[in-house]
Protein backbone atom coordinates (compact mmCIF):
# COMPACT_ATOMS: atom_id res chain seq x y z
CA UNK A 1 0.00 0.00 0.00
CA UNK A 2 1.12 3.28 -1.02
CA UNK A 3 1.40 6.58 0.45
CA UNK A 4 -0.62 8.64 -2.00
CA UNK A 5 -3.10 5.88 -2.19
CA UNK A 6 -4.05 6.49 1.79
CA UNK A 7 -3.14 10.53 1.56
CA UNK A 8 -6.79 11.70 1.90
CA UNK A 9 -7.66 9.86 4.52
CA UNK A 10 -5.02 10.13 6.46
CA UNK A 11 -4.58 13.87 5.93
CA UNK A 12 -8.99 13.72 7.19
CA UNK A 13 -8.18 11.27 10.27
CA UNK A 14 -5.10 12.94 11.10
CA UNK A 15 -6.95 16.49 11.30
CA UNK A 16 -9.55 14.79 13.50
CA UNK A 17 -9.21 16.04 17.06
CA UNK A 18 -10.75 14.92 20.59
CA UNK A 19 -10.98 18.32 22.39
CA UNK A 20 -11.21 21.04 19.80
CA UNK A 21 -10.00 23.95 21.69
CA UNK A 22 -12.07 27.55 22.58
CA UNK A 23 -10.99 30.99 22.08
CA UNK A 24 -11.15 31.23 25.85
CA UNK A 25 -9.27 28.03 26.16
CA UNK A 26 -6.54 29.13 23.89
CA UNK A 27 -6.44 32.87 25.47
CA UNK A 28 -5.67 31.13 28.64
CA UNK A 29 -2.75 29.47 27.08
CA UNK A 30 -1.34 33.24 26.07
CA UNK A 31 -0.84 34.01 29.61
CA UNK A 32 1.61 30.79 30.92
CA UNK A 33 5.29 30.56 30.40
CA UNK A 34 6.96 29.10 27.52
CA UNK A 35 9.42 26.12 27.42
CA UNK A 36 11.16 27.22 24.61
CA UNK A 37 15.04 27.05 24.16
CA UNK A 38 14.98 30.95 23.10
CA UNK A 39 12.55 31.66 26.11
CA UNK A 40 14.91 30.26 28.62
CA UNK A 41 18.46 31.82 27.10
CA UNK A 42 16.01 35.25 26.97
CA UNK A 43 15.17 35.19 30.67
CA UNK A 44 18.75 33.70 31.34
CA UNK A 45 20.33 37.43 29.70
CA UNK A 46 18.20 39.62 31.65
CA UNK A 47 18.65 37.62 35.24
CA UNK A 48 22.72 38.19 34.12
CA UNK A 49 22.49 41.90 32.89
CA UNK A 50 20.43 43.07 35.93
CA UNK A 51 23.42 40.92 37.66
CA UNK A 52 26.14 42.21 36.11
CA UNK A 53 24.30 45.97 36.56
CA UNK A 54 24.04 46.04 40.01
CA UNK A 55 27.58 44.13 40.38
CA UNK A 56 29.28 46.68 38.19
CA UNK A 57 27.54 49.64 40.69
CA UNK A 58 28.71 48.04 43.51
CA UNK A 59 32.00 47.06 42.50
CA UNK A 60 32.15 51.18 41.20
CA UNK A 61 31.12 51.89 44.61
CA UNK A 62 33.84 50.23 46.41
CA UNK A 63 36.09 51.14 44.41
CA UNK A 64 35.94 54.51 45.02
CA UNK A 65 34.87 54.87 48.44
CA UNK A 66 37.21 51.63 49.76
CA UNK A 67 39.64 51.95 52.25
CA UNK A 68 42.97 49.53 51.06
CA UNK A 69 44.19 50.45 47.68
CA UNK A 70 44.44 46.96 46.82
CA UNK A 71 40.42 46.38 47.16
CA UNK A 72 40.11 49.16 45.35
CA UNK A 73 41.91 47.78 42.43
CA UNK A 74 40.68 44.37 42.32
CA UNK A 75 36.58 46.13 42.05
CA UNK A 76 37.80 48.59 39.96
CA UNK A 77 38.81 45.76 37.80
CA UNK A 78 35.86 43.34 38.27
CA UNK A 79 33.28 46.61 37.43
CA UNK A 80 35.45 47.16 34.19
CA UNK A 81 35.02 43.46 33.22
CA UNK A 82 31.57 43.08 34.06
CA UNK A 83 30.24 46.76 32.50
CA UNK A 84 32.45 45.04 29.44
CA UNK A 85 29.56 42.25 28.95
CA UNK A 86 26.67 44.15 29.76
CA UNK A 87 26.24 45.49 25.83
CA UNK A 88 27.51 42.08 24.59
CA UNK A 89 24.59 40.85 27.05
CA UNK A 90 22.29 42.97 25.69
CA UNK A 91 23.07 42.43 22.01
CA UNK A 92 22.56 38.46 22.24
CA UNK A 93 19.35 39.34 24.05
CA UNK A 94 17.87 41.16 21.39
CA UNK A 95 19.46 38.45 18.60
CA UNK A 96 17.33 36.24 20.87
CA UNK A 97 13.97 38.24 20.80
CA UNK A 98 14.47 38.52 16.97
CA UNK A 99 14.59 34.84 16.50
CA UNK A 100 11.23 34.15 18.73
CA UNK A 101 9.26 36.80 16.64
CA UNK A 102 10.16 35.94 12.97
CA UNK A 103 8.72 32.61 11.41
CA UNK A 104 11.88 31.41 9.51
CA UNK A 105 12.28 28.72 7.49
CA UNK A 106 12.87 25.16 9.10
CA UNK A 107 16.83 25.21 8.26
CA UNK A 108 17.59 28.71 9.09
CA UNK A 109 15.58 28.56 12.32
CA UNK A 110 17.64 25.82 13.15
CA UNK A 111 21.00 27.09 12.33
CA UNK A 112 20.33 30.89 14.08
CA UNK A 113 19.27 28.91 17.06
CA UNK A 114 22.48 27.14 17.47
CA UNK A 115 24.62 30.12 16.55
CA UNK A 116 23.02 32.01 19.60
CA UNK A 117 23.35 29.41 21.62
CA UNK A 118 26.87 29.21 20.61
CA UNK A 119 27.61 33.02 21.01
CA UNK A 120 25.59 32.37 25.08
CA UNK A 121 27.95 29.92 25.64
CA UNK A 122 31.17 31.08 24.59
CA UNK A 123 29.99 34.33 26.52
CA UNK A 124 29.60 32.79 29.89
CA UNK A 125 32.36 31.21 29.17
CA UNK A 126 34.84 33.75 28.38
CA UNK A 127 33.08 35.81 31.12
CA UNK A 128 33.66 32.70 33.62
CA UNK A 129 37.33 32.33 32.65
CA UNK A 130 37.90 36.09 32.70
CA UNK A 131 36.58 36.50 36.30
CA UNK A 132 39.11 33.20 37.27
CA UNK A 133 43.11 34.89 37.26
CA UNK A 134 41.74 38.40 38.50
CA UNK A 135 40.27 36.75 41.58
CA UNK A 136 43.08 34.62 42.18
CA UNK A 137 45.72 36.92 41.56
CA UNK A 138 44.85 39.97 42.86
CA UNK A 139 43.20 37.72 45.52
CA UNK A 140 46.15 36.78 46.59
CA UNK A 141 48.06 40.29 45.72
CA UNK A 142 45.86 41.65 48.01
CA UNK A 143 46.65 39.89 51.43
CA UNK A 144 50.06 39.58 50.95
CA UNK A 145 50.07 42.98 50.07
CA UNK A 146 47.94 45.14 52.41
CA UNK A 147 49.76 45.29 55.87
CA UNK A 148 46.82 45.48 57.87
CA UNK A 149 45.15 42.26 56.49
CA UNK A 150 48.81 40.23 56.36
CA UNK A 151 51.49 40.12 58.97
CA UNK A 152 54.72 38.31 57.81
CA UNK A 153 55.73 38.08 61.52
CA UNK A 154 52.78 35.89 62.18
CA UNK A 155 53.09 33.44 59.86
CA UNK A 156 56.07 31.48 60.80
CA UNK A 157 55.42 28.57 58.46
CA UNK A 158 55.20 30.20 55.15
CA UNK A 159 58.16 32.92 55.83
CA UNK A 160 60.34 33.34 52.60
CA UNK A 161 59.77 29.21 52.07
CA UNK A 162 59.68 28.07 48.70
CA UNK A 163 56.98 25.63 50.02
CA UNK A 164 54.67 28.40 49.98
CA UNK A 165 55.12 29.58 46.49
CA UNK A 166 54.67 26.32 45.25
CA UNK A 167 51.77 25.73 47.47
CA UNK A 168 50.10 29.10 46.25
CA UNK A 169 51.22 28.29 42.43
CA UNK A 170 49.33 24.92 42.61
CA UNK A 171 46.23 25.73 44.16
CA UNK A 172 46.26 28.80 41.50
CA UNK A 173 46.88 26.41 38.79
CA UNK A 174 44.51 23.54 39.90
CA UNK A 175 41.50 25.99 40.75
CA UNK A 176 42.25 26.93 37.08
CA UNK A 177 42.21 23.80 35.42
CA UNK A 178 38.97 22.89 37.46
CA UNK A 179 37.15 25.78 36.84
CA UNK A 180 37.82 25.09 33.19
CA UNK A 181 36.76 21.92 32.89
CA UNK A 182 33.90 22.37 35.53
CA UNK A 183 32.91 24.95 33.15
CA UNK A 184 32.93 23.70 30.03
CA UNK A 185 31.17 20.30 31.25
CA UNK A 186 28.60 22.47 32.70
CA UNK A 187 27.39 24.10 29.45
CA UNK A 188 27.82 21.17 27.50
CA UNK A 189 25.24 19.29 30.16
CA UNK A 190 22.94 22.37 29.87
CA UNK A 191 23.12 23.09 25.91
CA UNK A 192 25.68 20.30 24.05
CA UNK A 193 23.20 17.67 23.27
CA UNK A 194 20.59 19.94 21.95
CA UNK A 195 22.65 21.74 20.02
CA UNK A 196 24.16 18.03 18.67
CA UNK A 197 20.56 17.34 18.02
CA UNK A 198 19.84 20.33 16.09
CA UNK A 199 22.99 20.14 14.34
CA UNK A 200 21.92 16.59 12.79
CA UNK A 201 18.81 17.82 11.75
CA UNK A 202 20.60 20.11 9.74
CA UNK A 203 22.72 18.19 8.40
CA UNK A 204 19.70 15.83 7.42
CA UNK A 205 17.57 18.11 5.82
CA UNK A 206 21.10 19.40 3.72
CA UNK A 207 21.32 15.51 2.79
CA UNK A 208 20.69 14.44 -0.74
CA UNK A 209 20.01 11.22 -0.66
CA UNK B 1 31.13 69.25 39.56
CA UNK B 2 28.30 71.52 37.68
CA UNK B 3 28.94 69.29 34.67
CA UNK B 4 28.53 66.33 36.56
CA UNK B 5 24.79 67.62 37.90
CA UNK B 6 23.58 68.54 34.18
CA UNK B 7 24.65 65.61 32.84
CA UNK B 8 22.86 63.74 36.22
CA UNK B 9 19.54 66.08 35.30
CA UNK B 10 20.04 65.25 31.20
CA UNK B 11 20.11 61.48 31.80
CA UNK B 12 16.69 61.55 33.74
CA UNK B 13 15.33 62.94 30.43
CA UNK B 14 15.80 59.52 28.90
CA UNK B 15 13.46 58.00 32.11
CA UNK B 16 9.90 59.45 30.05
CA UNK B 17 11.06 58.30 26.99
CA UNK B 18 11.38 54.71 28.25
CA UNK B 19 8.19 54.86 30.34
CA UNK B 20 6.47 56.21 26.80
CA UNK B 21 8.23 53.29 24.77
CA UNK B 22 6.74 50.65 27.74
CA UNK B 23 3.24 51.87 27.67
CA UNK B 24 3.31 51.87 24.46
CA UNK B 25 4.16 48.69 23.85
CA UNK B 26 1.75 47.57 27.03
CA UNK B 27 -1.15 49.35 25.37
CA UNK B 28 0.37 47.87 21.91
CA UNK B 29 -0.37 50.51 19.35
CA UNK B 30 1.89 48.85 17.18
CA UNK B 31 1.09 49.48 13.55
CA UNK B 32 -1.87 51.21 14.00
CA UNK B 33 -3.56 48.44 16.07
CA UNK B 34 -4.25 48.04 19.20
CA UNK B 35 -3.06 45.22 21.33
CA UNK B 36 -6.77 44.06 21.75
CA UNK B 37 -7.88 44.21 18.52
CA UNK B 38 -4.57 42.52 17.27
CA UNK B 39 -4.99 39.74 20.03
CA UNK B 40 -9.12 38.75 19.14
CA UNK B 41 -7.89 38.71 15.26
CA UNK B 42 -5.20 36.21 16.79
CA UNK B 43 -7.49 34.00 18.72
CA UNK B 44 -10.10 33.75 16.29
CA UNK B 45 -7.03 32.54 12.78
CA UNK B 46 -5.98 30.35 15.53
CA UNK B 47 -9.15 29.26 16.92
CA UNK B 48 -9.87 28.79 12.93
CA UNK B 49 -6.87 26.84 11.69
CA UNK B 50 -6.38 24.45 15.17
CA UNK B 51 -6.56 21.43 13.57
CA UNK B 52 -3.09 22.13 12.22
CA UNK B 53 -1.52 22.63 15.52
CA UNK B 54 -3.20 19.43 16.36
CA UNK B 55 -1.95 17.67 13.45
CA UNK B 56 1.46 18.38 14.28
CA UNK B 57 0.92 17.71 18.16
CA UNK B 58 -0.60 14.47 17.07
CA UNK B 59 2.70 13.64 15.16
CA UNK B 60 5.14 14.80 16.84
CA UNK B 61 4.38 13.54 20.60
CA UNK B 62 3.08 10.25 21.81
CA UNK B 63 1.17 10.63 24.81
CA UNK B 64 -1.69 13.50 26.01
CA UNK B 65 0.25 16.03 28.26
CA UNK B 66 2.98 15.92 25.61
CA UNK B 67 0.43 16.75 23.08
CA UNK B 68 -0.98 19.42 25.39
CA UNK B 69 2.69 20.83 26.05
CA UNK B 70 3.56 21.18 22.43
CA UNK B 71 -0.12 23.24 21.52
CA UNK B 72 0.52 25.52 24.42
CA UNK B 73 3.91 26.08 23.26
CA UNK B 74 3.08 26.47 19.67
CA UNK B 75 0.67 28.90 20.56
CA UNK B 76 2.88 31.16 22.22
CA UNK B 77 5.68 30.90 19.61
CA UNK B 78 2.81 31.75 17.10
CA UNK B 79 1.80 34.55 19.71
CA UNK B 80 5.41 35.82 19.73
CA UNK B 81 5.66 35.73 15.96
CA UNK B 82 2.46 37.18 15.36
CA UNK B 83 3.69 40.86 14.99
CA UNK B 84 5.77 39.93 11.87
CA UNK B 85 2.90 38.21 10.07
CA UNK B 86 1.87 40.57 7.34
CA UNK B 87 -0.35 38.37 5.39
CA UNK B 88 2.18 37.73 2.29
CA UNK B 89 1.33 34.45 2.80
CA UNK B 90 -1.50 32.50 4.08
CA UNK B 91 -2.26 32.20 8.18
CA UNK B 92 -2.31 28.53 7.66
CA UNK B 93 1.02 28.27 5.59
CA UNK B 94 2.66 30.62 8.25
CA UNK B 95 1.03 28.66 10.78
CA UNK B 96 2.53 25.27 9.79
CA UNK B 97 5.82 26.87 9.43
CA UNK B 98 5.82 28.50 13.22
CA UNK B 99 4.12 25.01 14.54
CA UNK B 100 7.03 22.65 12.59
CA UNK B 101 9.66 25.19 14.07
CA UNK B 102 8.27 24.87 17.12
CA UNK B 103 7.98 21.00 17.04
CA UNK B 104 11.07 20.26 15.56
CA UNK B 105 13.48 22.29 17.83
CA UNK B 106 11.42 21.12 21.09
CA UNK B 107 13.43 19.86 23.57
CA UNK B 108 12.13 17.27 26.57
CA UNK B 109 14.33 14.84 28.21
CA UNK B 110 13.00 11.33 27.56
CA UNK B 111 10.54 9.85 29.64
CA UNK B 112 10.74 6.58 30.44
CA UNK B 113 7.71 4.40 29.30
CA UNK B 114 6.00 1.26 28.91
CA UNK B 115 6.40 0.58 24.95
CA UNK B 116 2.74 -0.21 24.50
CA UNK B 117 2.21 3.46 25.71
CA UNK B 118 4.62 4.46 23.02
CA UNK B 119 2.40 3.17 19.54
CA UNK B 120 1.27 5.93 17.10
CA UNK B 121 -2.26 5.25 16.81
CA UNK B 122 -4.74 7.98 15.44
CA UNK B 123 -6.15 10.33 18.11
CA UNK B 124 -9.64 9.42 17.02
CA UNK B 125 -9.80 5.52 16.97
CA UNK B 126 -13.07 3.72 15.97
CA UNK B 127 -14.18 0.75 17.67
CA UNK B 128 -14.93 -1.46 14.10
CA UNK B 129 -11.33 -2.19 12.61
CA UNK B 130 -12.08 -2.53 8.60
CA UNK B 131 -9.25 -3.98 6.29
CA UNK B 132 -8.62 0.22 5.15
CA UNK B 133 -8.41 1.24 8.78
CA UNK B 134 -5.87 -1.41 9.43
CA UNK B 135 -4.15 -0.28 6.58
CA UNK B 136 -4.24 3.21 7.60
CA UNK B 137 -3.44 2.54 11.07
CA UNK B 138 -0.24 0.94 9.51
CA UNK B 139 0.90 3.64 7.70
CA UNK B 140 0.27 5.91 10.54
CA UNK B 141 2.64 3.97 12.80
CA UNK B 142 5.13 4.16 9.77
CA UNK B 143 5.28 7.39 9.59
CA UNK B 144 5.43 8.01 13.56
CA UNK B 145 8.36 6.18 13.31
CA UNK B 146 9.92 8.70 10.60
CA UNK B 147 12.85 10.90 11.87
CA UNK B 148 11.71 14.99 12.77
CA UNK B 149 12.32 16.13 9.35
CA UNK B 150 10.69 13.07 7.66
CA UNK B 151 7.68 13.55 9.52
CA UNK B 152 7.83 17.40 8.43
CA UNK B 153 7.90 16.33 4.49
CA UNK B 154 5.16 13.86 4.80
CA UNK B 155 2.82 16.47 6.65
CA UNK B 156 3.41 19.15 4.14
CA UNK B 157 2.76 16.39 1.03
CA UNK B 158 -0.01 15.20 2.59
CA UNK B 159 -1.62 18.95 2.59
CA UNK B 160 -1.01 19.04 -0.88
CA UNK B 161 1.42 21.31 -0.93
CA UNK B 162 3.67 21.75 -3.97
CA UNK B 163 7.27 20.71 -3.68
CA UNK B 164 8.44 24.47 -4.01
CA UNK B 165 6.08 25.34 -1.19
CA UNK B 166 7.96 22.61 1.01
CA UNK B 167 11.54 23.46 0.05
CA UNK B 168 10.57 27.22 0.78
CA UNK B 169 8.95 26.29 4.58
CA UNK B 170 11.95 24.00 4.88
CA UNK B 171 14.86 26.17 3.49
CA UNK B 172 15.50 23.65 1.20
CA UNK B 173 15.18 22.85 -2.74
CA UNK B 174 12.56 21.31 -4.48
CA UNK B 175 15.13 18.79 -6.28
CA UNK B 176 15.68 17.85 -2.63
CA UNK B 177 12.30 17.48 -1.50
CA UNK B 178 11.43 15.33 -4.51
CA UNK B 179 14.62 13.02 -3.54
CA UNK B 180 13.81 12.86 0.22
CA UNK B 181 10.15 12.54 -0.53
CA UNK B 182 10.78 9.52 -2.88
CA UNK B 183 12.98 7.66 -0.48
CA UNK B 184 10.20 8.53 2.33
CA UNK B 185 7.20 6.66 -0.17
CA UNK B 186 9.35 3.80 -0.43
CA UNK B 187 10.32 3.32 3.51
CA UNK B 188 6.90 3.61 4.27
CA UNK B 189 5.47 1.73 1.99
CA UNK B 190 8.07 -1.06 3.74
CA UNK B 191 7.54 -0.37 6.74
CA UNK B 192 3.41 -0.37 6.56
CA UNK B 193 3.45 -3.77 5.32
CA UNK B 194 5.21 -4.98 8.12
CA UNK B 195 2.87 -3.62 10.76
CA UNK B 196 0.03 -4.11 8.92
CA UNK B 197 1.63 -8.15 8.53
CA UNK B 198 1.94 -7.95 12.08
CA UNK B 199 -1.47 -6.69 13.20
Amino acid sequence: MELDELKSLINERMERVQTEKSPADIAMLLGKKTQAVTAKIKRSLVIEMVTSVAFTLACIAIAVFGTYSSLRIYFAIFAVICALFIPLLYILFNKTKKLSSTALPVKSNLQTLIKIIREYVKRYFQLTMALIPISLIIAFSLVYTQENLYNPVQDTFFVGSPLKTALIAGYIILFSIGMYYFTKWYLKKLYGNYVQQLEMLIEELEEQQ
Amino acid sequence: MRGFSFAVIFSFFELPICCTVYITDIYGIRNGKSRMQATNEFLSLINQHQNIIHKVCNLYMHDAADKEDLFQEITLQAWNAYKSFRGDAKFSTWLYRVALNTAISFYRKEKRKPQFERAYEFPDQPDETSEIEEQMQAMYQAIGALSKIDKALVMLYLEDYSYDEIGNMLGITANNVAVKMNRIKTKLKEESKKHYQFS
